[in-house]
């Protein structure tokens, strides 16, 4: 199929030379690698890591653990740049005041109630949601309990005991399943995984529909339908804007892996302590080809049937309407992976990751996340390659019959009724 | 050695485009496809070049059918020009080139030669939406011929044309028939299908009404014209149609310098100009004619067609010289 290959070359050609493209591509790059630099640059600025300062105005003095140990621990423990400053304060007025004007994190006043029991009363400068509220609030919660122990007679040594955590080591049954310190960067890299495949459908898939409906609207279309067969049009098509998305996504993806390696140069240029690198999760060999080939698969499927779509309009301004149920579909994938990265074993999203509009998202992502046999990826590919078949013969049936018919949006039936005689 | 449409009928929903139509073009020749707008030109194109199937039907060149042809036999200029607007002159018909398996080395001569033919060398590396209408629509019949077609089918080729490309476009089909290509256009110009056809067809309505070699069909009028000029005010034409001797004559298209007349194939023009003689006209024109294109194509396609084309028709044939 030479023609498939001048198509797609021109189609490459023309959207790579384009100034709109090289714009996007460029703000594009230049906006990843300043969010994949933005924390070490805050860092640097100091806009984050600000140690927590909090005021403690301690009214009940008998307290059987220091407060100001329990609460700077605390804090301590969920993170964070530096120390927290934790003092006790002697003018619990002029400490809400600073509380007020943003200059201190916190108050905490600890009293004695009726009842003998501790009562706290927390005012911060923090939203509700904030991590140095929950670590204040846990830190009171063990200070109350450990007062109620003193109490009953235990004294702090021995409640240090009761407190600390036992051995407690877990393992997956599952061999493959990633371990447990390495899940947290398989999820980012699946989080990533949808993503692109989400933005390539949505993105790519229009400019297919798009330039499309430009051949249509601009009439070149009876020139190239001449001269070469829909399937020809068609598949060149998708090739050639597949190909000019990819050199996009190259772009992108050299920008994040620049911003990575330069975390580290700036970070010691801003003279901060340096950070653990991300780690890509301990992949298996194979899966890389398997991702490329359930992208490319799922990208082609989805973009063939916007071809279709873009070939149902006349203009260009009725793209997006016609490839409706495309983008619908597109979007319901990208929040179904959404809702199946919180529990990637479940069994429908095993159902799921076999359906082909859904595949192209949840197969990888299963395949990082969980075990996944072969027979099953070889399953849910053999499902993926067999639409793929069905919607190229149906596109370019409808492309065919569809690139001819001018005015009023083409309905379903006129055009299933042209694409039966049609070549 | 010819191309075969045989009963080709085709229906868009209740629209019946063509129906049953049949006519054939000898290999080698200018053929003229005419018609009112709507009658089914384009439709028919498209099918001849298979870029629509018929609901019945068939289309052969040559005694093989158009399905079983190599899309490099046929040349096509659609009616809706189109090209890529923002892409040079030469990318551009490289490109078309391309798709009909034309070596980039013969694109480029060919591109050369004919912008030269055409007179404009200097867009080979404009944008095509920087050219002037006319000159895009060279650029178009360029596209169409670039990669040698055996048949070349085109779609009003001249509608939007000022004079002198009419005439470099003439002079291309010319040449292309020297090189023994076959030619088939629609167009609503009478006087380019006189001068350049030597076989027609009309369409009405989907129907072939009528077609053949145009001195044949000419011949089967059965009647001739007159083409009569005096320096008189032409009053005494109403008086000639009453005479018993000249039954059945009619006054037709009265032009800016001369009438025409209308005569069965029985009456003998040197009668009329008798008449008039006897009625102290001063003859200045005196023609024997057979009956135009335009005459035969208003007598099968009627005036409906005309009145409804008012503005296609009435820049290229000032109809019945009524105005």
């Amino acid at each position: 199929m030479p023609n498939a290959g001048h198509v797609a070359r021109r189609e490459y050609l023309v959207r790579v030379r384009s100034r709109t493209f090289r714009i996007t591509t460029l703000l594009l790059a230049v906006a990843v690698l300043v969010f994949t630099l933005l924390p070490t640059l805050l860092r640097g600025a100091g806009v984050t890591g600000d140690p927590p300062q909090i005021a403690l105005d301690v009214q009940a003095d008998d307290l059987a653990s220091d407060p100001v140990a329990a609460i700077r621990d605390a804090l301590a423990a969920g993170g964070g740049a530096a120390g927290p400053l934790v003092t006790r304060t002697e003018d619990p007025s002029e400490a809400a005041d600073a509380v007020r004007d943003g200059s201190l994190d916190g108050l905490l006043t600890i009293s004695r109630g009726a009842d003998g029991d501790l009562a706290f009363e927390y005012l911060s400068s923090q939203g509700p949601a904030s991590v140095e509220r929950l670590l204040v609030t846990q830190a009171a919660t063990s200070l109350a309990v450990s007062d109620r122990l003193a109490d009953a007679g235990i004294d702090s040594a021995q409640s240090a005991v009761l407190f600390r955590p036992p051995a407690f080591v877990s393992t997956s049954a599952d061999p493959d399943a990633p371990d447990d310190d390495r899940y947290g960067e398989a999820l980012v890299v699946a989080y990533f995984l949808v993503i692109l495949t989400f933005m390539a459908i949505i993105t790519y898939g229009n400019w297919v529909a798009q330039s499309v409906a430009e051949e249509k609207s601009n009439r070149v279309m009876e020139l190239l339908i001449t001269a070469a067969t829909p399937q020809q049009l068609l598949t060149g098509k998708v090739l050639g804007t597949g190909a000019a998305g990819l050199t996009q996504y190259a772009a992108i993806i050299a920008a994040v892996a620049v911003g990575m390696i330069a975390n580290g140069p700036v970070s010691n240029l801003l003279g901060l302590r340096g950070e653990a690198a991300f780690r890509l999760p301990s992949l298996e060999l194979w899966m890389l080809p398997a991702f490329a080939v359930f992208f490319t698969l799922g990208f082609v499927l989805y973009s063939t049937l916007y071809a279709a779509s873009g070939s149902m309009v006349s203009r260009i301004e009725d793209v997006q309407q016609a490839a409706g149920p495309l983008i619908f579909v597109s979007i319901a994938g990208y929040f179904v992976s959404f809702t199946a990265l919180n529990d990637p074993d479940a069994g429908w999203v095993a159902l799921l990751s076999l359906v082909p509009f859904f595949s192209p998202y949840l197969m990888p992502m299963r395949m990082l996340l969980t075990s996944v046999s072969a027979p099953e990826i070889l399953v849910a590919l053999g499902i993926l390659v067999v639409t793929l078949v069905a919607a190229i013969w149906l596109a370019s049936r409808i492309y065919s019959a569809g690139v001819l018919m001018y005015g009023q949006r083409v309905g379903v039936r006129t055009l299933l009724r042209a694409a039966r005689v049609s070549r | 050695m010819s191309l075969v449409v045989d009963r080709v009928s085709k229906r868009f929903g209740s629209v019946v485009a063509l129906d049953d139509a049949s006519f054939s073009v000898e290999a080698g020749a200018i053929f003229g496809l005419l018609g009112a707008n709507g009658a089914g030109k384009t439709t028919c194109m498209r099918i001849v070049l298979d870029i629509l199937r018929p609901d019945s039907g068939s289309v052969t060149w040559n005694g093989q059918s158009n399905t079983a042809l190599p899309r490099r036999t046929w040349g096509y200029l659609p009616e809706e020009r189109g090209l890529y607007p923002k892409m040079r002159v030469e990318e551009q018909l490289r490109f078309l080139a391309s798709l009909y398996g034309v070596s980039d080395a013969d694109a480029r001569r060919e591109i050369t030669d004919w912008l030269e033919r055409f007179r404009i060398p200097d867009y080979r590396n404009r944008k095509v939406e920087e050219l002037s209408k006319g000159n895009q629509q060279k650029i178009q019949f360029i596209a169409a011929i670039l990669h040698d077609p055996d048949i070349l089918i085109m779609d009003e080729p001249f509608s939007g044309l000022d004079p002198l490309n009419v005439r470099l476009l003439k002079e291309a089909f010319l040449a292309m028939r020297e090189r023994g290509k076959t030619l088939i256009f629609s167009t609503h110009q009478m006087e380019t299908v006189e001068e350049l056809c030597e076989a027609i067809a009309i369409i009405d309505r989907g129907r072939v009404v009528l077609h053949g070699l145009v001195r044949d069909v000419k011949r089967a009028m059965g009647r001739r014209v007159v083409r009569l000029a005096t320096d008189g005010d032409g009053a005494f034409l109403a008086e000639l149609e009453k005479l018993d001797a000249l039954r059945g004559l009619t006054v037709g298209a009265r032009r800016a310098d001369f009438v025409e007349l209308q005569l069965p194939a029985d009456l003998d023009p040197e009668t009329i100009l008798r008449a008039a003689l006897e009625r102290g006209q001063r003859i200045t024109r005196f023609e024997i004619a057979e009956p135009s294109l335009e005459e035969i194509f208003v007598e099968h396609v009627g005036r409906r067609a005309i009145d409804e084309d008012e503005g296609h028709l009435a820049a290229s044939v000032s109809v019945g010289g009524t105005k």
